[in-house]
């Protein structure tokens, strides 16, 4: 019944894929180009051509190939284990070049850096295969799930445009029409959002053997990756259902806006003028999705306690979503069905 | 289906009332022609019939039954506009109805968009106005409802292609089905219909069977020699219907006696005095606003 909704959902689809498939291209060319500074040959190549240093080559029993370079004259000793594409584990060892003793711990994707100091030397870990959190994926996956929400949503108002003849006429009860319409969405949103993640995981299997993290906040990324994009649909469904003779112009300004409120609900509140601002930005805000999609709150220390309080209110947040999800989605349905040709 | 009844239909959009008091009742088996001039209400009132508006007040019931959404499995319709959806092809737009009507045969409606001329694949903002009734009225007639209501079918469509549109609803008409059109083509309706109503400003100024119209009124007609003349009374004959003149031509729409008020009139001193059965455009033009029918139509009280 709802096969015009089905087709443009696939139509948008196709777009997603093929610009997927144009980051999923570069991500190979890429590859490609930089596959000599993926293998640490090079670099211990460049080593052994100092005075004095000492390279040795092994193989585990599990199959690693280890390398180890001795430079007595700079102190300085690496061990790189090349486990393929499970990724590399390397140890540096080398004097310490600055005053600090802190440790530190970067993370950035699936590399994972750790420097810690005892006494006049620091020790260097890498690891080029830590688990990759969810959480970067879905961020991602939210943007496009986000864009293709903002273009497909609103099937009620592009049937009013000119095709309620066509929409009104179909042996099926117009609630019927309107979920089967949402609901073709829904599930174009979700596949793009899949899409996504499947993309950028096949261009990371491009480097390396991914591991993907789905515990703690990655999962609840997940969810609200999933959810909170589907609220923000509902939300623009309903405006373009109530506002259907301008449903581009609200499709169209709907992001900015939402930009435009959040920088206003920042204004801070020195005059009365700035406050009312303020005061009717943050308003309108709680009506908005995305404010509710926060996985950090700062503690009344004023410090951040990410784990902690994203945890604490993740199931209130995810309600006000699934909330804002079902009266938008109401809102739709009950203006479509006093909708006049 | 039967029959559709409608009863004081009345729709009223602000301060307009686009349909008032509309009552009609519509048996199967027939081809029936709704005319009007523009902004007669015919297409609310198309519109009502199939819930797209929401009737002020009154009732449509469809074998006495209020319209349901299963009753669409029963009726197709023709919007005056094209409805295609710009951006998909011509065969989408048959899957589209083959996934949403049991009884929508595939095959037929590829063969009618053949006697079309038109390309399937093609999408439908590259189609031309008649192209676009073209594909509506296969796809309406691939339906195989009981009931299709067309408005303005052929609009748009070259002579051969309004010709095939006629042949199509009256072969409806013969398989039992009804046809219920509007036509600004009075023509058309005349070689089409069998049953008229005509709408005024809203409302049903008459209706009936074409042939009985036509058979119940003749026009007597002369011309006098000059423009000040009488006409002896009658215009005020309970026999004349109205009187039109222009300048030296009087027109008088008679009931009864047409032979003997034309002897009326040549003894009033017309010349050139006959006795004219009516067209479909005759009986269109009489039966809305005189005012407006034509510019150099008079009303009879005005004529006397």
């Amino acid at each position: 019944m709802n096969y015009v909704e089905w087709l443009r959902v696939r139509n948008w689809l196709k777009i997603t894929a093929i610009v997927l498939g144009v980051f999923l291209v570069l991500a190979i060319v890429l590859r490609i180009s930089v596959s000599r500074y993926m293998s640490p040959d090079a670099w211990v190549h460049e080593s052994m051509m100092h005075p004095g240093v000492k390279v040795t080559h092994t193989t585990l029993p599990d199959g690693t190939q280890r390398t180890i370079l001795d430079d007595p004259a700079e102190s300085t000793r690496a061990i790189i284990d090349d486990r393929g594409y499970a990724g590399k584990h390397i140890v540096i060892t080398e004097p310490s070049s600055r005053a600090q003793h802190e440790s530190s711990h970067i993370n950035v994707g699936s590399i994972q850096v750790f420097e810690s100091h005892q006494g006049k030397m620091t020790t260097t870990v890498v690891d080029t295969n830590g688990a990759v959190p969810m959480l970067y994926y879905m961020a991602i996956a939210d943007i496009v799930a986000i864009l293709v929400a903002t273009i497909l949503a609103a099937p009620l108002a592009r049937e009013v445009d000119g095709h309620l003849e066509i929409a009104l006429t179909k042996p099926i009860p117009r609630a019927r029409f309107a979920l089967g319409a949402m609901g073709a969405d829904v599930v174009g949103i979700i596949a793009a959002s899949c899409l996504t993640v499947v993309a950028f995981y096949i261009c990371q299997l491009l480097f390396e053997s991914a591991r993907l993290d789905f515990s703690g906040i990655n999962s609840r990324a997940i969810a609200m990756g999933i959810a909170c994009p589907l609220a923000w649909y509902a939300m623009l469904c309903a405006l373009t259902t109530w506002f259907n003779r301008s449903y581009i112009a609200v499709l169209v300004s709907a992001i900015p806006g939402v930009i435009i409120v959040g920088i206003l609900t920042i204004i801070h509140p020195n005059n009365v003028v700035a406050l009312f601002v303020h005061d009717v930005a943050w308003g309108i805000s709680r009506l908005i999705p995305f404010s509710y999609v926060s996985f950090a709150e700062p503690t009344s220390h004023g410090t951040i306690n990410y784990e902690a309080s994203a945890a604490s209110s993740f199931g209130f947040r995810m309600a006000i979503q699934v909330m804002f999800f079902v009266v938008y989605s109401a809102l739709a349905i009950w203006k479509w069905q006093r909708v006049e040709a | 289906m039967n029959t559709i009844t409608i009863s004081n239909l009345r729709k009223v959009y602000g301060s307009v009332a686009a349909v008032d008091g509309f009552s009609l009742e519509i048996q199967a088996s027939s081809v029936f022609g709704l005319l009007g001039p523009n902004g007669a209400g015919k297409t609310t009132a198309f519109k009502c019939m199939l819930g797209l508006a929401r009737p002020t007040s009154g009732e449509i019931l469809y074998d006495g039954r209020p319209l349901q959404p299963a009753t669409f499995e029963r009726i197709s319709y023709v919007p005056e506009r094209s409805v295609l959806y710009e951006w998909m092809t011509v065969n989408e737009h048959v899957e589209m109805n083959r996934r949403a009507f049991s009884s929508f045969d595939a095959g037929r409606a590829r063969e009618l968009l053949a006697q079309f001329n038109i390309d399937t694949h093609k999408r439908a903002r590259v189609l031309s106005k008649g192209m676009k009734t073209a594909v509506m009225v296969a796809l309406a007639f691939a339906r195989n409802t009981e009931v299709l209501i067309l408005d303005e079918p052929t609009a748009g469509l070259d002579p051969v292609n309004q010709r095939h549109v006629l042949s199509l609803m009256i072969n409806e008409a013969a398989k039992g089905n009804s046809v219920i059109f509007s036509s600004h083509q009075i023509g058309q309706v005349e070689r089409a219909a069998e049953h008229i109503a005509v709408m005024d400003r809203g409302r049903l100024v008459l209706e009936g069977l074409v042939d009985d119209l036509k058979a119940d009124r003749k026009i007597v007609e002369g011309i006098f020699p000059n423009v000040t003349y009488t006409l002896d009374g009658i215009a005020n004959d309970v026999r004349v219907a109205r009187a039109d003149r222009t300048e030296r031509i009087v027109r008088l729409v008679v009931t009864e006696g047409a032979d003997e008020i034309a002897a009326r009139l040549s003894r009033a001193g017309a010349a050139g005095v006959r006795v004219l059965d009516l067209n479909l455009e005759d009986i269109f033009l009489y039966a809305v606003s005189p005012a407006t029918a034509t510019a150099d139509v008079v009303a009879k009280e005005s004529s006397s």
